[in-house]
């Protein structure tokens, strides 16, 4: 485990105002269905915090709870202390939380570098007059932001460089992946957003995704939040796991306490012979 | 690259003499017929008009723009031919590439001296894609596959290169002799029946001599495309500098381009570098077909009277009423084919656009408000700010009519929509004081402008006037395409959630979509008025928004240049032939003449008035089921539909995951 764990983990937070992120009973009812249901969560700066549960337990909700797509039943979503509450997802973007979706939803026949360019939308001040008549401010803002949108993709090295102008549905699964998260990074967020940012890619990719989000923690100053299927994964990479189940969390701490947690073990890990295995692939990505 | 044409020049490789042979045949059949069937009567109804019929006019302006013509037609029917032979990669066997110049540049030739200009390249439109389809059958029947576009791709050290510039000279010199020998002896048997008079006959020998010169420098020209169509070895073109011409910089920084694509994005851009089998839409084609028709449109007045020799100014009327349905289309497509809004109440900002310079343009406004008239002079240079103030007022009912529509989308949308396309007419009929109810407005000013005459009768200011607003709507869509803000249209289109979660606001940006879609219609609204000189409330139905939409759609949802193709198609096919087919078949000279009788046998009471719908359904079925993607397809759009089609099982196998078969179940927390 060579994350450092940060946070204070258990306590009950009243008020923290050292917390970026700050849910606090967070319900989201689908009719009679409650989805989410009392959910609080504190996520710190430069923390990286993995939610994870069953499926269907909810986590995504949460995601779209706190980034506007959904609005919630009651509860409250706090970024800095300022409510998110009835923001809409483009105004949450303002406010300096972007993500990445289960599924990636990047803009198919658009290509890589213009994914990129569209992300930067809130960066640019170009208006419909400035557009029309090429300004010399727009021009200049153009060309800027095509700099930046390449730093961007050179992030993730230089293959995305290279493949800019290519449609983005000719890339791969996990180049896809990467260019939504180059896409997210650039409207220069606070705290990023990672909707299951390993699924669909086999081992080498995995261990390649784990590297880069603990790069873009330790050279971006990023705070990230990220929903996880693979165990390995989340155990690797997280400062602190909050674990869901219809709706609830059921559990919250370090890693290692959430991975002894028989309150999670038995509500899904389920049964014990598969708990070696998780230890060996663990081992491997966290190499 | 000065080389001299020497002894060896003249005799070509065996390889490629078999093909100068198939380049040559290609190029001279369509000159040949053009030259005998119909440009030399032009040229004879101008050089000696005692011979000619018709009126043309003789006088020596005339003289000047008939020589032009037939310049621009001869160097457009060689270029075209020409372009097909040179853009041909050679791979293609002698009788395919034939027959595609025989269907490309000699059937329109044909059904234009039969049918006219419009209703000949129209029946070019049924006739080629025609041709493809059967094409494509044959080439599966005989189980053909196109080579690999960069199959082609050749490196040539200096030598080779001179060798090729040597022999496209020799092509070009070859070729401008045979054709001037055979013309030259087809003009001498028709001297010596009597019926070529002598000035004539000293054209015929001036010709003989300007052709091979002139074939020598296009030879050069080919040379030199060719050239750029290849790629210098490495080694030759350092410190060469002789070689370091012709665009070679460019071939070079066009490989390393290619060397750093994938495989699938290379092949798109070898299409443009390399010859392949699809000569006529490479980038350098379109270029060219670009240029020809920029300068046939801005001649067009002039060139007119030489193709049809009467009824110009009800031709370029004509073309009046077409281009705003240009500008229609054009707005339409932001709304459709940039945001993805299906639109179906587009009329109702065109109706705006045209009440507002209906009502301040006439008498109307100061009637109801009990002023003084304005003096009509001075209104109507009211019609330039206006333009602005018409396209304005639309813009900004879009923004308010679009405003309710905001969280509906697709069909929900379009039925919205609608009920707006409805409203807005009703509300101008029934609003007597100010619109003059179900009478319209008559006496709208016309536009003034320093020493031209607007009217009816002079329908030439029109036809620049509309070409300079479509020239600015272009300009316009093209811009907002490539800003910001077209971004953000596009990415809408695409996934809504994404395009909010990347921080566009969907409210501001779908409205701006709205305004600006209704801000060309304004524009048109107020060019519609003016150029009728009144407005009628009968102008703006239902049909007319669904014309509009089929327009777009026909051309190709979000491709400009396909919308203006769509626009102009629809309006020819629509309102221009199949409402014209009547008056056609009234004329007993006339082939739809025997059509129409031969379908009253079998229907007492035919009229093609009745089946106009019909036929214009028909059309619109067919070309959704062959080409849904539209005449000419955004690039966008093409690769959706493609990798909708075929690419199915290719995404399907990047799904799967490609790593340690059980690494993925045993991890998974399910």
């Amino acid at each position: 485990m060579s994350a450092k764990p940060v946070g204070l983990v258990g306590e009950p937070v009243e008020p923290v105002s050292s917390a970026l992120l700050d849910l606090s009973k967070v319900t989201k009812h689908f009719g009679g269905l409650a989805a989410v249901q009392d959910v609080d969560l504190q996520v710190n700066p430069t923390e990286i915090v993995s939610i994870i549960g069953p499926n269907g337990a909810g986590k995504t909700t949460v995601f779209n709870l706190i980034t506007g797509i959904y609005r919630a039943t009651s509860g409250d979503v706090r970024l800095e202390g300022r409510s998110l509450v009835g923001l809409s997802p483009d105004q949450v973007v303002k406010r300096g939380i972007t993500r990445t979706f289960q599924n990636i939803r990047l803009f198919n026949n658009m290509t890589v570098l213009e994914n990129v360019l569209v992300g930067l939308h809130t960066q640019l001040k170009a208006n419909v007059l400035g557009s029309l008549f090429h300004t010399p401010a727009v021009l200049r803002e153009e060309i800027d932001a095509r700099k930046r949108a390449i730093d961007l993709l050179s992030f993730f090295g230089s293959e995305l460089v290279v493949r800019q102008e290519e449609y983005v549905i000719n890339l791969s699964y996990a180049e896809k992946r990467r260019v939504e998260i180059a896409r997210a990074l650039a409207a220069k967020p606070k705290l990023l957003l990672l909707d299951e940012p390993t699924a669909g890619m086999n081992e080498a990719e995995t261990l390649e995704a784990v590297k880069y989000v603990r790069r873009l923690r330790d050279e971006l100053g990023l705070t990230i939040l990220l929903i996880e299927h693979k165990l390995a994964v989340t155990m690797g990479i997280s400062d602190r796991i909050a674990v869901l189940d219809y709706g609830r969390k059921i559990a919250e701490g370090l890693p290692e306490e959430v991975r002894r947690d028989e309150r999670v073990i038995e509500a899904y890990l389920g049964k014990p012979s598969t708990r070696g295995e998780i230890a060996q692939v663990d081992e491997k990505a966290t190499e | 690259m000065s080389t001299s044409v020497s002894s060896r020049t003249f005799l070509p490789e065996r390889d490629t003499r078999q093909r100068l042979i198939k380049w040559i045949v290609a190029l001279l059949v369509p000159v040949m017929v053009f030259t005998i069937w119909s440009g030399e009567s032009i040229i004879n109804a101008v050089i000696s008009p005692g011979t000619a019929s018709g009126n043309v006019p003789t006088d020596f302006p005339s003289l000047v723009q008939a020589a032009i013509f037939t310049a621009i037609f001869y160097v457009a029917v060689i270029a075209l031919a020409g372009y097909l032979v040179a853009a041909d990669s050679g791979r293609r066997g002698m009788l395919e590439l034939w027959v595609d110049v025989l269907v490309f540049a000699l059937v329109p030739l044909v059904l234009v001296i039969f049918f006219g200009l419009i209703i000949g390249l129209a029946l070019c439109a049924i006739v080629w894609p025609v041709y493809f389809l059967i094409r494509n059958q044959v080439r599966k029947a005989l189980n053909y596959t196109a080579p690999s576009p960069l199959e082609g791709l050749k490196l040539l050290d200096a030598e080779q290169r001179v060798l090729v510039m040597e022999r496209a000279i020799a092509g070009g010199f070859w070729f401008g002799l045979a054709f001037a020998v055979v013309s030259l002896i087809v003009d001498l048997v028709f001297f010596i029946s009597g019926s070529l008079t002598t000035t004539l006959l000293i054209w015929a020998i001036v010709r003989t001599i300007l052709l091979p010169i002139a074939g020598y420098f296009l030879g050069r020209l080919s040379g030199w495309i060719a050239l750029r169509r290849t790629l210098p070895a490495r080694d030759s073109s350092n410190g060469n500098s002789q070689s370091s011409t012709n665009g070679i910089g460019n071939g070079r920084s066009k490989r390393r381009r290619l060397e750093v694509l994938s495989t699938s994005r290379a092949k798109e851009e070898v299409k443009d570098l390399v010859p392949n089998d699809l000569p006529l839409r490479s980038a350098g084609a379109q270029r060219f077909y670009l240029i020809i028709l920029v300068a046939f449109v801005l001649f067009y007045p002039l060139i007119d009277p030489f193709l049809f020799g009467f009824g110009t100014d009800g031709r370029l009327a004509g073309y009046g009423d077409a281009g705003y349905y240009v500008i229609l289309a054009l707005g339409l497509n932001i709304v459709v084919g940039f945001a993805g809004l299906l639109d179906l109440g587009y009329v109702a900002f065109f109706a705006i656009g045209s009440y507002a310079w209906g009502i301040l343009g006439s008498t109307q406004l100061t009637n109801v408000l009990n002023l003084a008239p304005v003096n009509p002079h001075l209104l109507s240079w009211l019609f330039w700010p206006m333009l602005l103030g018409g396209a304005l007022i639309a813009a900004f009912w879009g923004v308010l009519l679009g405003a309710p529509t905001l969280r509906l989308r697709g069909d929900y949308l379009a039925i919205v929509t609608l009920g707006f396309g409805e409203i807005v007419p009703i509300v101008f009929l029934e609003l007597d004081k100010y619109s003059n109810g179900p009478n319209g407005i008559v006496g709208v000013q016309s536009p003034a402008f320093f020493g031209l005459q607007w009217s009816v009768i002079t329908p030439t200011p029109y036809y620049y006037l509309i070409l300079a607003l479509i020239a600015i709507t272009i300009f316009a869509n093209f811009r907002l395409r490539d800003s910001r803000l077209g971004r953000a249209w596009i990415a809408i289109r695409e996934d809504e959630i994404a395009a909010s979660s990347s921080g566009i606001n969907l409210v501001n940006t779908k409205l701006f979509a709205f305004g600006a879609g209704a801000f060309f219609s304004g524009i048109a609204g107020a060019y519609h008025a003016a150029k009728l000189g009144g407005v009628s409330p009968d102008n703006f139905n239902f049909t007319d928004s669904v014309v509009f939409l089929a327009m777009v759609v026909i051309g190709g949802i979000g491709s400009i240049p396909g919308v203006i193709v769509g626009a102009l198609s629809v309006y020819a096919v629509n309102l221009f032939i199949l409402a014209q087919l009547d008056t056609l078949a009234a004329d007993p000279t006339n082939f739809m003449f025997t059509v129409k009788n031969s379908i009253i046998h079998v229907i007492p009471g035919f009229t093609f008035g009745n089946i106009r719908n019909l036929v214009f359904g028909i059309i619109l079925v067919v070309i959704m089921i062959f080409r849904p993607e539209g005449l000419i397809p955004s690039a966008r759009r093409r690769r959706e539909l493609r990798h909708a089609e075929d690419e199915g099982p290719g995404g399907d196998v990047l799904d799967v995951v490609p790593g340690a078969p059980g690494f993925e179940t045993e991890v998974r927390v399910e």
